[in-house]
């Protein structure tokens, strides 16, 4: 019964978080690095203080876990032609230079540590290939593209 | 006289044999880890490794499309690499959990009554096949790349999903809450 009743808490978190943050930040791969941000990286918590001032902080916690895995599973149905759109626009987003943006990612790989926990390995392998792939597309546009100085 | 004194030491032997046997405790073949490890194969298979749309994303022929027309060689070259690997973790992966599960039917079939001997022989037949054809795929895929054998995978997919199927059903009486317990977690907790 009490877990019926968290269960509903946490549902009614998600579409509370779905409905006035994620609504702004329609692509897959912005929310999954969004959501990853909100996790304490030696914890493996996730905190938001106005969801946690609305619920509680474990009912947040669980809610932006959720969020996280459909964020996740979002952007591993995702096409590469698709995923390599949504990098661009993400670039252009972040108001980075590409070239500079490719590099970081190609070298630092940030995308291994924005997956949820206890993901499918299989899923996150294919994910972190499908992004090494998407970099290479962007890297060879960048190659064939005329220099210049932003994205 | 001494044929009686062998009859005696002969009943004797039988008797303390019974006694032993009727006091030894029924053995848990199998055991609660054993269920686990077929609760976790089961899921790893259903829920990790057979969606249709991983599957149909990892081989999936709209991306190769998209890189031989949008990207140079070394992209091309780097795609099919990547590909391949990841097809053949996934192929490992399906293999190594459909022995997991085989390995429990195999050691668990005479060990509860209410598994049916029937079922147990046709997924026995159903695991031979499967892991038959995931060497076969691992061999095709290694080397003629992730697109060598598409119609394959799909069946190959589809039977290990019905075989899952055939599993669980034969694995029902094991609910949720009784894996729960035996993990040591809630029920509803027990995947994975």
């Amino acid at each position: 019964m009490h877990t019926a009743a968290r269960r509903m808490d946490v549902d009614q978190a998600a579409s509370d978080l779905r409905s006035r943050t994620l609504s702004d930040i329609p692509r897959s791969l912005d929310r999954l690095i969004y959501l990853a941000s909100m996790r304490d990286y030696n914890t493996g918590l996730y905190y938001h203080d106005g969801l946690a001032s609305r619920f509680t902080q474990e009912v947040a916690c669980e809610a932006l876990a959720d969020c996280h895995r459909e964020a996740f599973a979002q952007l591993v149905s995702c096409s590469l032609r698709e995923l390599v759109g949504q990098m661009e626009e993400y670039i252009h987003s972040t108001h980075t230079s590409a070239r500079d943006f490719v590099t970081a990612w190609r070298k630092l790989e940030p995308y291994r540590v924005a997956v949820p926990v206890e993901t499918d390995p299989i899923a996150a392998s294919f994910l972190f290939s499908s992004f090494k792939i998407a970099l290479a597309v962007l890297e060879a546009r960048l190659h064939s593209a005329p220099a210049g100085p932003s994205a | 006289m001494i044929t009686l004194i062998f009859f005696l030491a002969v009943a004797a032997l039988l008797f303390s044999s019974l006694f032993f046997l009727a006091r030894r405790k029924p053995r848990a073949e199998g055991g609660s880890f054993a269920l686990i490890e077929a609760r976790q194969a089961l899921n790893a298979l259903q829920s990790g490794l057979l969606p249709v749309e991983l599957v149909k994303r990892i081989f999936a022929q709209e991306d190769w499309e998209f890189v031989r027309s949008e990207a140079p060689k070394p992209v091309r070259i780097l795609f099919m690499e990547e590909r391949k690997k990841t097809a053949l973790l996934w192929i490992d992966e399906v293999r190594v959990q459909v022995r997991n599960l085989q390995r429990f039917h195999r050691g668990s079939a005479r060990s509860y009554a209410r598994l049916n001997p029937r079922v147990e022989l046709e997924l026995a037949l159903s695991f031979a096949a499967l892991l038959s054809a995931c060497r076969l795929l691992r061999v095709l895929v290694y080397v003629g790349g992730p697109y060598a054998a598409p119609r394959m995978i799909g069946a190959m997919a589809n039977a290990a999903a019905r075989t899952c199927e055939i599993s669980e059903r034969s694995l029902a009486f094991l609910n949720a809450a009784q894996m729960g317990m035996l993990d040591g977690r809630p029920a509803g907790h027990a995947t994975r």
